[in-house]
């Protein structure tokens, strides 16, 4: 009988597999997952299980992590020893809302950090266009097998995101009560508002996605589709900041009836599992209303601005693959004349600069390693800032450190950003050109990476400049952007010690064995760069002696430090580099007797 | 019997921009007939609208005496279209390609699956049959999309610049394939710029300019109303290419002015 239904099954699976329809759908599905980079030679191609599995981690790690707070052990053993009474009368409902608020985030998160990241693979595009459109298959059938594939990627992800959580977050959580039907509305409840917080998080992106392609000239949709990202990304990472903050504010506020907009979106899907917890606050079934309102805008926002944009888009694909002349762009034609006479030197500095550039404008992948890391500095510096200005008015005479550095701050991620972007490789294939066109033995690439990343700071030390002197005076402005800049100078040099690359034009190990040291350098490096001298500097500004000779020397004792490093350089270590390979395990010495 | 006509075909874009203008042919079953014509002729925009991506602005196209968007699906079955650019799914690897493509074309599994492998081989495909598209070089790539072609057995082929990529070998065979599938009966539209080959294998030829018909006829006429020896001359003498040798000298004067 088991073998009947088998092959049953089979014969089923086989004809189903032969259907036009259904192939075409398992095609939308694995081009959304498998549709990346168009370069497909040497990329590491995670399947479609090995992303799930991924996903569905965190969430039961999390879950796990919890069990000290929930577990009756724990709650017995806090009640007793540690005399706290309140373990007594635990309720979980109540006792779990911050955690309920961080797997809400936390799916909401992943879930539109998949859409972004599979930005570009969601809806089809022009490649389907010339693959598909000239086959015996309706348009229509095109259109419903993407949405069909999108609905199940979303629902897919949805589930999976939370599958750890869901069955170990009530389990943990609920299980001191010891009563089944408890868990069971635990259960039912943090499903239901965790599968449609990821919902929400992968077709809000989607929504955006639609309607700017809808509605947006294609040209200027491409090219402002990165920063749409970028700007996502960082919105994603200051959810996540949230967790620390909003979940207390809900418990103060449940019972003054605030708008549910006022709280940031995972505060909405919290409500919804409170109240559907029977939790009766005003608060939580406003942010209830919210959160089912914001979901089903969400669905219809989607499902509308794919069909606006697949008709107007992808229908029209073959017109707008026609490419009109456009302008010459002379103001930058002009901004380059102008660096060639005074930054430049030589043919190599004034292409690869040009290459860098545009390189990193118009790459995507490069776009999002500088932005996204400069991003994050805006939000760390943000939090600096709102820190510094609620203890008090920060216009007083002299700025605090903390806010000194913050022009500190974003230049270290951006020069960061920078730096890791030119170690990511552009089209290999393409790397010929500098192959071919330049002298291995030039000891320029370095001077143009570093002359990149000091382009990208001087607006930043302007607008420095223009800030403090805009706060404070001229004195602090142009002292403070001095320090700065000196200090952008020499961490540039830091960052580029032994960088043999042109950018983007050499191959990267995937894993180096100095990478975890290197980020834990760079991780103190941010606290060491941005806080030490600040601190000096806001003190010189009221007693100038001895920190102002303090920060001379630190930044003399750099400068050299840089100056002897640079010099002990060999000329087999500046040499230009096209492919970087793992240094071997073991190591072969030649200890050949040579008569 | 007529497969593919076209009747005062034009076509403007962003509505100024006049592609193709009053473009009129008629391609019989065991017809190769040669598209030919300069850069920005209007040459992709006509395949285009034959192949049913583009809708022309004014005109129609009839496939066996019926308009093709009336049953484009059904036109559609009958195709057999060679893009000139090969944008194929990297990810995908040569087979999973055509796969995918005989699939959506309806074509039996188990044939599908013997035409498949027994094309490969004939292409000199099999040993990266499962290699990914993206590690192609365009040679092969071309040769995938040649396949996908004729898999499903087409009654009407459009093939733009199909040699592009190809190595010497493979261009023989492809030569000599739309030949063969002149003789028995198919429709071909063969667009190229290599025009030693168009000589040789299209029966009538249409020079385009500017999106205007210049010249229609059999390549032989062609070359007896230019007064030129070979089809290559005529085109140069039709479309005012200009003095190539005169062009070729001021291009190297310029490389050695300073």
């Amino acid at each position: 009988m088991i073998s009947g239904f088998a092959n049953s099954f089979r014969s089923w699976r086989q004809a189903l597999s032969e259907k036009p329809f259904y192939r075409l759908l398992r095609h939308c599905i694995d081009r959304i997952f498998r549709g990346g980079d168009s370069s497909g030679d040497g990329e590491v191609d995670a399947g479609i299980g090995a992303i799930l599995a991924i996903l569905a981690a965190p969430g039961a790690f999390a879950s796990f992590a919890l069990s000290s707070k929930y577990g009756s052990f724990f709650l017995w053993f806090r009640a007793y020893f540690l005399n706290d009474r309140a373990s007594l009368h635990f309720d979980p409902f109540s006792a779990s809302l911050p955690d309920e608020y961080f797997f809400v985030v936390l799916s909401m998160v992943a879930a539109a950090s998949i859409a972004i990241w599979k930005w570009d693979n969601l809806l089809p595009d022009r490649r389907d266009y010339a693959n598909l459109v000239h086959l015996p298959i309706p348009s229509r059938e095109i259109f419903s097998a993407n949405l069909l594939a999108i609905l199940l990627l979303t629902g897919i992800l949805s589930v999976d995101i939370n599958a750890g959580s869901s069955i170990l977050f009530p389990v943990i959580a609920a299980s001191s009560r010891g009563e089944w039907g408890y868990m069971a509305v635990f259960f039912a409840t943090h499903l239901v508002s965790v599968v449609l917080a990821a919902a929400f998080g992968f077709l809000g992106v989607l929504a955006l996605l639609a309607v700017l392609m809808a509605f947006l000239p294609y040209r200027f949709f491409r090219k402002s589709s990165v920063y749409i990202r970028c700007g996502l990304a960082i919105f994603c990472v200051a959810l996540l900041a949230t967790s620390f903050s909003e979940p207390r504010k809900i418990e103060h506020l449940q019972y003054s009836p605030r708008p549910w907009f006022a709280f940031p979106p995972p505060a909405w899907f919290v409500g919804l599992c409170q109240s559907m917890r029977g939790l009766q606050a005003p608060l939580l079934s406003g942010l209830a209303r919210g959160a089912i309102l914001a979901s089903a805008c969400s669905f219809v926002l989607a499902i509308g601005g794919y069909a606006l944009s697949y008709r107007r888009c992808f229908l029209r694909s073959a017109e707008t693959m026609i490419n009109l002349p456009t302008g010459g762009g002379i103001p930058s034609r002009v901004a380059f004349r102008i660096l060639d006479r005074t930054i430049l030197r030589g043919p190599f500095q004034r292409a690869g600069y040009r290459f860098v550039l545009k390189t990193l404008f118009r790459s995507e992948k490069h776009s999002l390693a500088w932005i996204g890391f400069t991003g994050i500095g805006v939000i760390v510096v943000s939090q600096t800032v709102f820190a510094a200005t609620s203890k008090g008015s920060p216009l007083v005479a002299v700025p605090s450190a903390d806010l000194l550095g913050v022009p500190l701050v974003l230049t270290y991620f951006l020069m960061f950003g920078l730096r890791l972007a030119f170690e990511l490789p552009g089209p290999l294939r393409a790397n010929w050109t500098f192959r071919f066109g330049v002298d291995p033995g030039t000891r320029q690439s370095a001077a143009l990476a570093r002359r990149v990343m000091l382009t990208f700071e001087a607006p930043l030390l302007l607008l420095c400049a223009a800030a403090y002197a805009r706060f404070w005076d001229w004195r602090v402005a142009l002292i403070h952007t001095a320090i700065v800049a000196i200090m952008a100078v020499f961490l540039a040099e830091t960052l580029l010690l032994g960088f043999r690359k042109i950018p983007f034009t050499c191959s990267a190990p995937p894993f180096k064995q100095t990478t975890i040291v290197a980020l834990i350098l760079y991780v103190v490096g941010l606290f060491a760069f941005s806080g030490v001298i600040p601190a000096l500097e806001s003190r010189a500004f009221e007693s100038p002696f001895p920190f102002e000779e303090l920060i001379v020397v630190l930044l003399s004792v750099w400068g050299a430090c840089l100056y002897a490093a640079r010099k002990n350089q060999t000329e087999p270590e500046r040499r230009v580099i096209f492919e970087d390979t793992l240094a071997p395990v073991v190591e072969k010495l030649d200890l050949t007797f040579h008569r | 019997m007529v497969a593919l006509e076209a009747q005062r075909l034009t076509k403007c874009y962003y509505s100024s921009l006049p592609a193709v203008r009053d473009l009129t042919f008629c391609l019989n079953e065991g017809e190769v007939l040669g598209f030919l014509g300069p850069n920005g002729s209007g040459k992709s925009t006509t395949v285009k609208m034959l192949t049913g991506l583009l809708e022309p602005t004014h005109g129609h196209i009839l496939s066996r005496g019926s308009r093709i968007e009336r049953d484009l699906v059904s036109y559609r079955e009958r195709l057999g279209y060679v893009p000139e650019e090969a944008d194929l799914y990297p990810f995908l690897s040569g087979w999973e390609y055509l796969e995918l493509v005989g699939t959506l074309r309806g074509l039996p599994r188990e044939s599908l699956q013997r035409k498949i492998d027994a094309m490969l081989e004939l292409f000199s495909l099999a040993p990266h049959r499962h290699s990914a598209i993206g590690s192609y070089s365009k040679g092969m790539r071309q040769r995938i999309l040649l396949i996908a072609a004729l898999l499903h057995d087409p009654s009407l082929l459009i093939f733009d610049e199909p040699l592009s990529g190809l190595d010497v070998t493979s261009a023989m065979v492809v030569k000599n394939l739309v030949k063969t599938l002149g003789e028995q009966g198919k429709a071909i539209l063969y667009c190229s710029h290599v025009l030693e080959v168009v000589e040789k294998v299209c029966s009538t030829v249409i020079v385009l300019r500017k999106g205007r018909t210049l010249a229609y006829g059999p390549p032989a006429e062609l070359m007896k109303s230019a007064g030129q020896a070979s089809l290559e001359h005529a085109f140069a003498h039709l479309v005012e290419g200009g003095d190539a040798a005169q062009t070729a000298h001021s291009i190297a004067a310029v490389m050695s002015s300073t």
